[in-house]
């Protein structure tokens, strides 16, 4: 049944009242929030002052001079580019490895799956205990290999490293999960007359399996690179942004402008570059996997 | 090292303690004034504690009577007596079923220290206390929000001191005057002149008229739940065993660092991660007891200009990389955890830090060196006086709360910066206490003795200039940020300073106080 046939079944009123509560929580509670956010981002709200001044696009001016801001610009795409590389990369592999029905295979799946199922903070923190320099297991470990210590959290060299690799430790699973549920939907059919051609192994992946889960790999890797993107809670919990501004992200700075330094009108312009960036990539993005998936048609 | 005052002094330095235990002992130096001689002269808290113990019966003593009555007990009543001639207008029942809400901080002690007291407030006052204490950054948001709100939720509002320029300043908070000087209003042994002048002047007293923190005689908070300064913490077996005194000048200091420091032992330690102590505890003291001058000229003349390029600025930030050898190879990452559990674990020979961390230190439950640490004041250069920032809490009432409340609100506020109080908060939690009384009562000193050091370090801790701005978080993280960097080798000691001066400066500018 099309939106027409609906229409016509359904008087005007009742579809008003069936859309209606929907509609409102929408605009009170996502829609309102985002114009209030952007009506402060062109303010000079901050602690002494109960509304703020307009200022028009004065902070995305300052924001865009900001050598602060270019750093944390600078650390996000590092971090994005790197962790969801590494995650997507991983994640296929061990998706692919899972799918040879391996006995006793359900255990470790299940097991790998783990990490993403914790909170970011409680993973930052956990790390954070785990790679302290001087009582952490990790550097005990690294250690009786005769290896290390390694500073992980204290140098700036280490500590966007440590970042990294903590996100890929929780995240790939997801990667992980998501391809592994497409390899096990592809169509036999499709193997079985590859191997009646005598496809080799490597020829099946790579002509056969890899663009079959292309699209899924896209999403999720999409998905982690948003989500990698607006990524607070692990930085918090880990390292708190340092040392020496290393491991700040975007939205760490909008956090430490907004709720640090009250510099509430900064913090909300912070967030909007943050938000229009967002939706470029994005529309980038799922455009490019668009055209894949018409070129796999 | 108790020095018996009946020994013939060997020095000019010992001749003078000499004097001053005589003068406590004839009744003509009271314990507040011998505390400030005797720690002046370099004595340790131990020894100071160990004097006035002897000397305390007979003695002239500026403690007030509640205070000198003994321990701080928690059944003890702070309801002052009905036949009292003084107290006779005042009823310590007169808002009985009244509820109040207080917005207070949920990250050091404070909070668990008022709860455990709300039954015995409800019992005394009948009046009911809801306490609500989020984390440092929410509790900034939720009070401005209070503050700024039609109506506050909150009767009470507790502000760290380092805001009371944006909060007091801003004109939020209801004068206290009128019922302070009421005796129907407050109880005749609350002693408002108990409550440490720095206290006072750091979060309680504003000149609204002319924007001026701790000028005038205009009151809008009271030093509540707790205030506190810095100390110097040392282990007393290994300086004993080397033969050293405590440090008293940084070049002490960084000698008995090189000279204890061991595989088992760093000669010493300091907060060197990018933490909010970095710059206000450990380079800021060893900037003012080098002679530094934070700021020059005022932000209403808008030549609040930093001297964060002075010769003493990255002086001070090179002794502290001047000791990294000696310190944890992991210093840079130690912030206020890190060094406490290495501290108290003997993993440390001295360090200057918030005395407010005496409580796990001489905790000898769980802390292993608490009969072998002793502190003294933080060290100094020749001719400076050992002093450090000065921390700590205000409590006040919304001028937004509900009018019908804030007389019981007051009630409640006096109540729970009583003296009984402030000796229970500080015996139970070791919270550093905002009334002189407490750091000299004889039975809590016995117990802990680092409190005259403490309550001396209290009294003469300065209020770190930059707090009566805005931006004041956000300058202090340039600090922490490039002085870690430095600590870290990513930059000396001058660039680091000069970093924060550019940074600072346009900041400044940005917030127009300099032009």
């Amino acid at each position: 049944m099309g939106p027409m046939s609906a229409r016509r079944l359904l008087p005007s009123r009742d579809v008003a009242l069936l859309l209606g509560p929907c509609i409102a929580y929408l605009v009170a509670f996502s829609v309102f929030p985002l114009l209030y956010s952007l009506r402060i981002s062109f303010t000079d709200l901050g602690a002494s002052d109960a509304t703020g001044n307009w200022i028009g696009l004065q902070n995305y001016a300052d924001l865009l001079a900001d050598p602060l801001f270019w750093n944390a610009a600078g650390n996000t795409a590092i971090m994005v580019s790197a962790a969801v590389t590494i995650q997507v990369v991983l994640g296929t592999a061990l998706a692919l490895f899972f799918n040879r029905h391996l006995r006793g295979a359900w255990i470790v799946r299940g097991a790998l799956i783990l990490p993403m199922l914790l909170t970011p903070i409680v993973v930052g923190v956990m790390w954070r205990a785990l790679l302290n320099p001087d009582w952490g297991i990790v550097n005990w470990a690294i250690a009786q290999v005769g290896l290390g210590p390694i500073n992980w959290l204290g140098s700036t060299e280490w500590a966007i490293r440590t970042l990294i690799l903590v996100d890929v430790w929780q995240w790939t699973p997801f990667v992980f999960l998501i391809v592994f549920a497409r390899l096990q939907s592809l169509p036999r059919d499709v193997f079985e007359a590859a191997d009646v051609d005598g496809a080799g192994r490597l020829g099946m992946l790579t002509r056969i399996t890899l663009p079959l889960v292309l699209p899924a790999i896209a999403f999720a890797a999409i998905f982690r690179a948003i989500d990698a993107f607006r990524s607070f809670d692990l930085v918090y919990g880990l390292s708190y942004g340092g040392p020496a501004r290393s491991t700040t992200t975007l939205s760490f700075l909008a956090f430490q402008n907004g709720f640090q330094f009250q510099n509430y009108g900064y913090a909300a312009a912070t967030a909007y570059v943050m938000v229009i960036a967002l939706i470029v990539a994005t529309t980038v993005l799922l455009r490019f996997v668009h055209v894949r998936r018409a070129d796999a048609a | 090292m108790a020095q018996d005052p009946n020994t013939t002094p060997a020095n000019p330095a010992d001749d003078s303690v000499a004097d001053v235990v005589r003068g406590l002992m004839a009744g003509q130096v009271s314990r507040r004034a011998f505390i400030q001689r005797t720690t002046a002269l370099g004595l340790t808290g131990g020894a100071i504690t160990a004097i006035l113990a002897a000397c305390t019966p007979g003695t002239a003593s500026t403690a007030p009577s509640s205070a000198a009555s003994g321990a701080a007990s928690g059944a003890e009543s702070i309801a002052p007596s009905a036949s009292g001639s003084a107290g006779s207008a005042y009823d310590p029942k007169k808002y009985a079923g009244t509820k109040l809400g207080i917005l207070m901080t949920g990250d050091e002690n404070d909070h668990r220290a008022l709860g455990d007291k709300l039954a015995q407030l409800k019992d005394e006052t009948g009046i009911e206390l809801e306490i609500t204490s989020p984390a440092l950054g929410a509790l900034i948001e939720k009070t401005l929000q209070n503050l700024k709100a039609p109506k506050s939720d909150y009767e009470l509002i507790n502000y760290l001191g380092f805001l009371t320029t944006q909060q007091v300043g801003g004109g939020f908070f209801e004068q206290l005057n009128s019922y302070i000087d009421d005796p129907a209003a407050t109880a005749p042994d609350w002693d408002f002149a108990d409550f440490a002048e720095s206290n006072l002047k750091n979060v309680g007293i504003y000149d609204l008229a002319n924007k001026k923190l701790g000028e005038g005689k205009d009151i809008y908070g009271i030093p509540a739940l707790h205030s506190g300064s810095v100390v110097y913490f040392y282990r007393k077996d290994l300086f004993d065993a080397a033969g050293l005194k405590p440090a008293a000048t940084w070049d002490e200091f960084k000698a008995a660092a090189e000279k204890l420091n061991s595989a088992d032992v760093a000669g010493c330690s300091f907060i060197g991660a990018n933490d909010f102590s970095l710059a206000t505890v450990d380079w800021y003291t060893r900037f003012i007891t080098t002679g530094g001058k934070l700021m020059t000229g005022s932000p209403a003349t808008k030549d609040f200009k930093p001297n964060l390029n002075s010769p003493e600025a990255v002086g001070a930030l090179q002794m502290l990389i001047d000791v990294l050898p000696f310190a944890p190879k992991n210093v840079t990452t130690y912030g206020f955890a890190e060094n406490v559990d290495a501290f108290s674990t003997g993993k440390i020979a001295q360090m200057i830090f918030w005395s407010t961390i005496a409580g796990p230190v001489f905790n000898k439950e769980n802390s292993k060196v608490a009969d072998t640490t002793d502190v003294t004041p933080v060290p100094a250069a020749a001719g400076q006086t050992p002093r450090a920032i000065l921390g700590g809490w205000g409590t006040g009432i919304p001028k937004n709360a509900d009018p019908a409340k804030k007389p019981a609100a007051w009630h409640a506020l006096q109540w729970i910066t009583s003296k009984v109080m402030n000796n229970y908060f500080t015996e139970k939690y070791q919270i550093d206490a905002s009334r002189d009384s407490t750091y000299i009562d004889p039975t809590l000193v016995s117990q802990l003795p680092y409190l005259p050091v403490a309550g001396q370090a209290n009294a003469g801790a300065q209020t770190i200039e930059t707090s009566i701005l805005d931006d004041f978080f956000a300058l202090n993280d340039v600090m922490n940020v490039e002085f870690n960097k430095a600590l870290i080798g990513g930059q000396d000691a001058k660039t680091a300073c000069a970093n924060v001066q550019t940074q600072w400066e346009a900041m400044l500018r940005k917030a127009k106080v300099l032009t």
